[in-house]
């Protein structure tokens, strides 16, 4: 794993791409791991009844991807401070979402790094936000 | 016993490798397999002056005769209904041989059923001409396709399942079938299957095709030809092999008959056009169940050889599954089934390589030789209109 | 003042504590389903490394921790006495469904083992009715409080759902990617098809002799009579055999599907789907009752679902 300083972190840095495969197993146990148990969630035709196309994916684990893929490129020491997702396509099983990101800003007087991150399916982007982390300083290392 | 019973033999048997992509053309591979076959009887092309085929073949006769010089031909005739056809083509043979309309008949069968157009993948895309022209072959399908039952092995799975439901068979025993088709493939050097053997086991983890078929309940499909020659019972002494006498040929359809899907009978757990066929045998040749030393069963789903045994008499209907786990199939029981390794060890010629397996037992040459077998039972295709043979080493 | 208006400020979920303390269990079943393996949410170690006290919970697990799981979204109760006011006026409005749009945490401290995670939610704003892809609905936004045991904020969290009338779904959104085969329809079985269109299922009847038959031909196998009309089947019947289809697959289909012969009341067998039923719970003999899929517009079927017991 990764162990990034805040020194060696420039704005501008974009995060390598994480493309993650919507199986239907993975959109049923997120759901199931975050105790939400939505019918929307996991039954396809009472999906389908309250108007979506298949099941789609909770936004408990939106937010868990979108940690996950900013501290695995930021390392163990790095501390999430916030995470702001705006909703857009549903991730439905069958596609694939591919996460992007590039730090935006740095704010030294407590090394807090914000990360815009965006995550794009086949119908276009399933979310857009920004991550928070504060990070260890190299002289702390 | 018929005036049919005993006047023909088979006395050349012949075929191209079996593979799952024969890189050449189906008239190639049926002329392949012809000239072997003819070959194996000791005869020249130009001695044929019969052909018989099915007419699922895309190999006309008058491009077979014409490309392997037979010349002139008095006889030709086609077998409708697929893989029911096979023994069918013999009966035609051996009724044109006896009747002196012809003296040496060519039964063959070619095709490039894997790396072509594969069976088993169903019926559901076959186009659909309009209502002035359509058929009643074709309107059959009406009342499959538009409810996703298209394939052989979803309509064989509908027969298993009320066969299970009603006589408590289970998928194991389905799958001793299979597993006694691949233990005599493991032996037999032609076989796909070859040093194959499987477990039933193995069987049961196979995935599911059509509930209640596994994939191992299902016969391979296979690129390849078979040709065999039919001349009188009285010129194949004369000829390098014993001859198989063909001492019955039937072929049978039932009451209420449809293709694949004849759902609508009373019960559906038996073949009665299996019976009708094998009590024609039996009368042709004053011979019985009791008679017969070795039997090739029409195999491309496991599901309806436990049916076949009971409408032949072998055992008494609802009993196949016990007397397969008995073991009687095997090499050393009552019946030595599918010595070749059937359609599902060897390859799925449709029912013309069990023919030419039964035609090696009775010359005595078979990889998996039964001790003393004068008599073998041959069946041809199961949900369709059919036909058998017996064929014995004669008087 | 609408009533939506009135909710501004109400809290809608007073204080409720989490059902577990954090823990490494639930915490190594969320990592495992997101892939989460960053060491500091499972190795003590790791996160001792990593300039923490113990193991750390994911920050973006914090509201799981304050869900109230299966058996709450079976009774529907225990929302909050607003929560459930306000449920009932979008309800009752047609705001059937909800999907949440946004959520922006702010993480005041990790959770570590061994905490409590309470909550208490209060309503922002409620937003008047708009026409959204979804279909027409209100976006609620609402302020989440986590607090720990001693009361402190551990994070919080402004979160909005839009809770909205689903559009009908369109039949060319419902679509399979491909059309059911057609039948092969000829002068001899176009009436069954016909029939079936206006959702009459029949079944053929000689006029000669009354014998019913299916599939339909063009003669009475009993009588010879080339004469027939139909009969109107009472849509009950019972299974005779069934098939769980797999492999191979026609796109028109959702698999495992499961095709059926069915025999009529009337005594006669059909091909058919069964719908409303698990291929695990299909049974010979089992009673089913008529029901009609419409295909697409020009393929209407008779298909059946398990009689209710009553």
């Amino acid at each position: 794993m990764n162990r990034r300083t805040y020194e060696e972190v420039a704005v501008g840095e974009e995060l390598p791409a994480l493309p993650i495969p919507l199986t239907r197993t993975l959109i049923v146990a997120t759901a199931i791991a975050s105790r939400d148990y939505q019918d929307v969630h996991h039954d396809p035709g009472l999906a389908v009844e309250r108007g979506s196309k298949d099941i789609f994916m909770n936004i408990l684990t939106t937010n868990g991807l979108v940690d996950r893929y900013v501290t695995e490129w930021a390392g163990p020491a790095a501390v999430v401070k916030a995470i702001r997702i705006r909703l857009g396509v549903p991730n439905h099983p069958g596609d694939t979402m591919t996460l992007t990101g590039t730090v935006t800003a740095k704010h030294d007087e407590d090394r807090r790094v914000e990360i815009a991150v965006r995550g794009e399916n086949g119908l276009g982007a399933h979310v857009t936000g920004t991550v928070v982390v504060r990070l260890p300083s190299k002289v702390a290392t | 016993m018929s005036r049919l019973s005993g006047a023909a033999a088979v006395a050349g048997i012949g075929a191209t490798e079996f593979s799952k992509d024969s890189g050449r053309s189906e008239l190639r591979l049926a002329c392949e397999a012809v000239l072997a076959a003819i070959a194996d009887a000791g005869l020249k092309p130009s001695d044929v002056d019969g052909m018989v085929t099915f007419t699922a073949d895309t190999n006309a006769e008058i491009h077979v005769a014409r490309t392997t010089g037979m010349g002139d031909l008095t006889f030709f005739s086609r077998i409708p209904h697929g893989g029911g056809a096979a023994c069918g083509t013999v009966q035609q043979a051996a009724l044109a041989v006896a009747t002196g309309v012809a003296d040496v008949v060519v039964c063959y069968r070619a095709f490039n059923e894997r790396s072509g157009v594969r069976y088993g993948l169903g019926q559901a895309d076959r186009p659909v001409e309009t209502a002035a022209d359509i058929g009643a072959d074709g309107a059959a399908y009406a009342w499959l396709n538009p409810f996703g039952l298209s394939t052989p092995a979803q309509w064989v799975a509908m027969f298993a399942r009320r066969y299970m439901h009603e006589y408590g068979a289970t998928s194991e025993d389905f799958g001793r079938v299979a597993v006694v088709d691949r233990k005599h493939a493991a032996n037999n050097p032609a076989a796909w299957f070859y040093q194959r053997p499987i477990t039933l086991e193995d069987h049961q983890a196979s995935r599911w095709i059509a509930e209640p078929l596994h994939l191992l309940d299902c016969c391979q499909e296979t690129d390849g030809g078979q040709a065999l020659v039919v001349v009188s019972a009285e010129r194949a002494r004369d000829l390098p092999h014993p001859p198989a006498v063909i001492l019955g040929a039937a072929q049978g359809s039932g009451d209420d008959q449809h293709m694949m899907t004849s759902y609508y009978r009373p019960r559906i757990t038996g073949i009665p056009e299996m019976g009708l066929v094998g009590l024609q045998l039996y009368a042709q040749s004053g011979l019985g169940p009791a008679d017969m030393d070795a039997a090739i069963l029409y195999d491309h789903f496991t599901p309806l050889v436990l049916p076949q045994l009971e409408e032949l008499g072998f055992c008494a209907p609802g009993e196949a599954k016990d007397f397969v786990a008995e073991g009687n199939l095997e090499l050393g029981g009552r019946l030595p089934f599918n010595t070749h390794g059937g359609q599902l060890g060897e390859a799925y010629l449709h029912g013309m390589n069990g023919i030419a397996e039964a035609v090696r037992l009775v010359r005595g040459t078979s990889v998996n030789q039964p001790e003393g077998v004068r008599n073998v039972i041959v069946t041809a295709g199961t949900g369709v209109p059919t036909s058998g043979l017996v064929l014995g080493a004669g008087r | 003042m609408t009533a939506y208006e009135d909710f501004a400020g109400r809290e809608i979920v007073p204080l409720r504590e989490g059902p577990d303390p954090v823990n490494v269990p639930m915490i190594r079943h969320w990592a495992e389903a997101m892939g989460d393996r960053n060491p500091v949410h499972l190795d003590d170690d790791a996160a001792r490394a990593a300039g923490r006290p113990g193991i750390v919970a994911p920050a973006s697990m914090t509201q799981a921790w304050t869900m109230r799981g299966y058996a709450a979204s079976i009774t529907g109760s225990g929302a909050g006495p607003g929560a459930e006011e306000l449920n009932a006026l979008l309800e009752k409005d047609g705001y059937t469904s909800v999907v949440a749009t946004d959520s922006e945490f702010e993480f005041h401290r990790e959770l570590v083992v061994g905490d409590r995670v309470n909550v208490r939610e209060v309503v922002e704003s409620i937003s008047p009715e708009k026409s959204t892809a979804l279909g027409v609905g209100r976006f609620v936004t609402t302020v989440r409080t986590y607090t720990d045991q001693d009361g402190e904020v551990v994070a919080v969290q402004r979160w909005r759902l839009l809770r909205f009338r689903p559009k009908a779904p369109s039949p060319e959104k419902r679509a399979p990617k491909a059309l059911r085969p057609r039948p092969a329809v000829n002068r001899d079985n176009a009436f069954w098809f016909e029939a079936a269109r206006e959702h009459r299922l029949v079944v053929q009847r000689c006029s000669g002799c009354g014998t019913l038959r299916h599939p339909p031909g063009p003669c009475c196998p009993h009588c010879g009579s080339f004469e027939w009309d139909v009969a109107e089947a009472s849509g009950r019947g019972q299974v005779y055999s069934f098939v769980v289809a797999h492999h191979p697959r026609h796109p028109a289909f959702e698999y495992p599907l499961i095709v059926a012969v069915v025999e009529l009341d009337e005594g006669t067998r059909l091909i058919t789907n069964l719908v409303g039923v698990e291929p695990g719970e299909v049974e010979i003999g089992m009673p089913v009752v008529l029901d009609w899929l419409d295909a697409d517009p020009d393929l209407s079927l008779p298909v059946f679902r398990p009689q209710e017991n009553d």
